[in-house]
C-alpha cells in the first residue's frame, strides 16, 4: 500500500570520499554560493564579482543552467512537461558536466578564481526534494571539484518566498515543483517545495562545510562579511593583476 | 496485466528471473532483482508483467536484422512488441545526434546525455509497455553505454551507479563478432567508417582501420567483463542470419513458454534471411 511517489529521502548523505577535502590538483580556486530562491545569494555573488573585477583579479563567473548544450532539450522537456525526477536530474547533470569539463576545470587548471552561482549542492537539495536518491545524486556529480568556499545564504522561508512571489508575475511549472503534485495552487506548491529544499540544504551545512550567511542582514553589511571571509581563506595575491615589468 | 499468449503458469514464475543459474538463492523475492539498485521513483515492480529482451553487440553484429525478424516472429505468435534503442528518445535523441556531429562534446557530458536518453525511453515508453504485458526488444542497452564510457576512462563504479535505477533485462543476448568482421560488414554497408564507431575522439591511430580495430577491441574486452558480471547469453554473431535467429528463438521461446520455434520470414523480410 505504500505509495512510492511520496517517499522523500530525509537525509543527504555525503559519500565517504567527499567528506575529506582532497588536495587540490590545480592552482585556481573555486568559490560557490548556494541557497534557495530569494535568499540573496546572487546579489551577494554579483557584488563579490564586482569587487574582484574592479581590483583586476583573474576571475571567471559561471552560473547554473546556462549552457547552450541542453537548452533546447530543457525547453522541450519543460514546455511539454515530459521531465521525470530522473530525467530532470540527468539533464541538469549533463549541463553541469559540460560547464565543468569545458569551463570550470580548464579555468581552475589555468589559475583562475572561479565564482559559481549555484553548484552541485543545488542538485543535491532540489533533486532529492523531487524524490531522487541522495546516494545516486552524489555519485552522479562525483566528477565535480570540491569548492574552496561554499557560502550558504539562508533566509527564513517566508522571507525568501515573498521575495520571489512579489517579483514574479507567474511561477513556472517545474520551478514551483508542480510535477510533484503537492498542491494545485502554484504559490502553495512553490512554498512546500522550497521548504523541502531548505531542509535539505540545512543538512549539508556540516557535512559539506558550508559557510552560513544570514540572508536577512543588510546587503552591504553581508557583503563586507563575505569579502572578509574570501580574503581570509583565499590567497588573493595569486589572482592579482600581473605587475608590469 | 496478462502476458498475451502466455501458456503455462509454471512459465510465468520463470519469466522475471534474470539469472536463471541462481535458482535457489533468488527464490525469496524476484521483484527487487528487477532493478540493479534502488528502483525508479514511483515504479511498482509487481505491475511489470511484460518481458525485456536485450540484444547487444557492436555495429555490424547483425542486431537490427535480428530484431526485425524477432519482431515478426513474436507478432506471429500473438505477442505485442515494443522496441527501444540508443538516441531514440523524444527528449534528447536529436540533441545527441547534433552533439555527435559537432565533435565538441566531452565524455562525461556525453555519458550523461545518453543516460538522459535512456531513462526518458525507459520511463515513458518501456515501463508503460511492460505494464501492459508487452515484449520489449532493446536494440542495445546500458551495457553499450557503459562500455563506451569505460574505454574513455570513466569509472565503472560511477557508471554502474548512474544506471542503478535501470531495469534488469529478463534476457540479454550478446552477438559477438570479431572487430575485423564488423569492419567488413560496416564498410560494405556504408562505404566508409564513422567517426565515433572508429573511436577517433580517442586518438588511437591516424589509420582509420587501425583505429576502428583498436577501439572495437577495447569495447569487446569491456563486454567480456560485463558478460560475466551480468550473465549475458553469448552468441556467435559471425554465423549466418538464419542460424543466429534460430538460437535466439529457441532461448526466447523457452523463456516465454512458446512451444513451436518454427519460423519462416514473410516476403517483406525475406531479403534479410541470408
Amino acid at each position: 500500500m505504500a505509495s512510492a511517489t511520496t517517499d522523500i529521502p530525509a537525509a543527504i548523505e555525503p559519500s565517504a570520499s567527499r567528506s575529506v577535502t582532497p588536495k587540490r590538483q590545480y592552482p585556481g580556486a573555486l568559490v560557490v554560493v548556494e541557497g534557495i530562491d530569494g535568499s540573496g545569494k546572487s546579489t551577494q555573488l554579483y557584488l563579490l564579482k564586482r569587487w574582484l573585477e574592479i581590483g583586476g583579479y583573474r576571475i571567471h563567473f559561471t552560473e547554473w543552467n546556462s549552457s547552450p548544450l541542453v537548452r533546447s532539450a530543457t525547453r522541450r522537456g519543460k514546455q511539454r512537461r515530459l521531465l521525470t525526477p530522473a530525467t530532470f536530474s540527468l539533464l541538469h547533470a549533463a549541463d553541469f558536466a559540460d560547464r565543468c569539463e569545458r569551463q570550470i576545470l580548464p579555468l581552475l587548471h589555468g589559475g583562475y578564481l572561479v565564482l559559481a552561482d549555484r553548484y552541485v549542492y543545488t542538485a543535491f537539495a532540489r533533486d532529492a526534494a523531487r524524490g531522487c536518491s541522495p546516494h545516486w545524486l552524489r555519485n552522479l556529480y562525483s566528477f565535480a571539484p570540491i569548492p574552496d568556499i561554499t557560502f550558504y545564504f539562508r533566509a527564513p522561508l517566508d522571507v525568501a518566498v515573498n521575495r520571489i512571489v512579489a517579483g514574479r508575475p507567474k511561477l513556472k511549472y517545474y520551478e514551483a515543483g508542480m510535477d510533484l503534485g503537492i498542491s494545485l495552487d502554484r504559490a502553495e506548491s512553490f512554498r512546500i517545495f522550497q521548504e523541502r529544499i531548505l531542509n535539505n540544504y540545512d543538512q549539508m551545512i556540516d557535512t559539506d562545510n558550508f559557510v552560513l550567511m544570514d540572508g536577512t542582514v543588510q546587503v552591504n553589511k553581508l557583503q563586507k562579511q563575505m569579502r572578509q571571509i574570501v580574503g581570509e581563506r583565499i590567497e588573493l595575491a595569486q589572482f592579482a593583476p600581473t605587475k608590469k615589468k | 496485466m496478462k502476458r498475451p499468449g502466455k501458456i503455462a503458469a509454471s512459465v510465468s514464475s520463470n519469466g522475471h528471473r534474470s539469472k536463471p543459474s541462481r535458482k535457489a538463492a533468488d527464490k525469496i523475492l524476484e521483484a527487487p532483482s528487477r532493478f540493479y539498485g534502488i528502483p525508479l521513483p514511483g515504479v511498482k515492480i509487481e505491475e511489470l508483467s511484460g518481458t525485456l529482451i536485450v540484444i547487444e553487440g557492436t555495429d555490424g553484429s547483425g542486431r537490427s536484422t535480428q530484431i526485425s525478424l524477432l519482431t515478426e516472429w513474436l507478432e506471429s505468435q500473438g505477442f505485442a512488441v515494443q522496441t527501444m534503442g540508443l538516441r531514440r528518445s523524444y527528449l534528447v535523441g536529436e540533441d545527441i545526434d547534433a552533439l555527435l556531429a559537432e565533435n565538441a562534446v566531452t565524455r562525461t557530458t556525453l555519458a550523461l546525455m545518453y543516460s538522459t536518453d535512456f531513462f526518458d525511453q525507459l520511463e515513458r515508453r518501456i515501463l508503460p509497455a511492460l505494464r501492459s504485458g508487452l515484449i520489449v526488444l532493446a536494440d542495445r542497452y546500458i551495457f553499450t553505454l557503459i562500455a563506451r564510457a569505460v574505454v574513455r576512462g570513466i569509472g565503472r563504479d560511477y557508471l554502474h551507479g548512474m544506471y542503478e535505477m535501470a531495469l534488469r533485462p529478463d534476457l540479454t543476448f550478446w552477438l559477438d563478432v570479431k572487430p575485423e568482421i564488423a569492419f567488413d560488414r560496416e564498410f560494405k554497408k556504408a562505404h566508409t567508417i564513422s567517426y565515433w564507431e572508429s573511436g577517433r575522439d580517442m586518438s588511437l591511430s591516424n589509420d582509420l582501420f587501425q583505429s576502428f580495430i583498436r577501439y572495437q577491441s577495447m569495447i569487446r574486452r569491456e563486454f567480456e567483463y560485463l558478460s560475466k558480471r551480468h550473465g549475458f547469453i553469448e552468441l556467435d554473431g559471425e554465423g549466418g542470419v538464419a542460424q543466429v535467429n534460430r538460437v535466439l528463438r529457441k532461448r526466447i521461446a523457452s523463456h516465454l513458454g512458446i512451444r513451436s520455434t518454427h519460423y519462416q520470414p514473410s516476403h517483406a523480410l525475406s531479403h534479410l534471411w541470408r
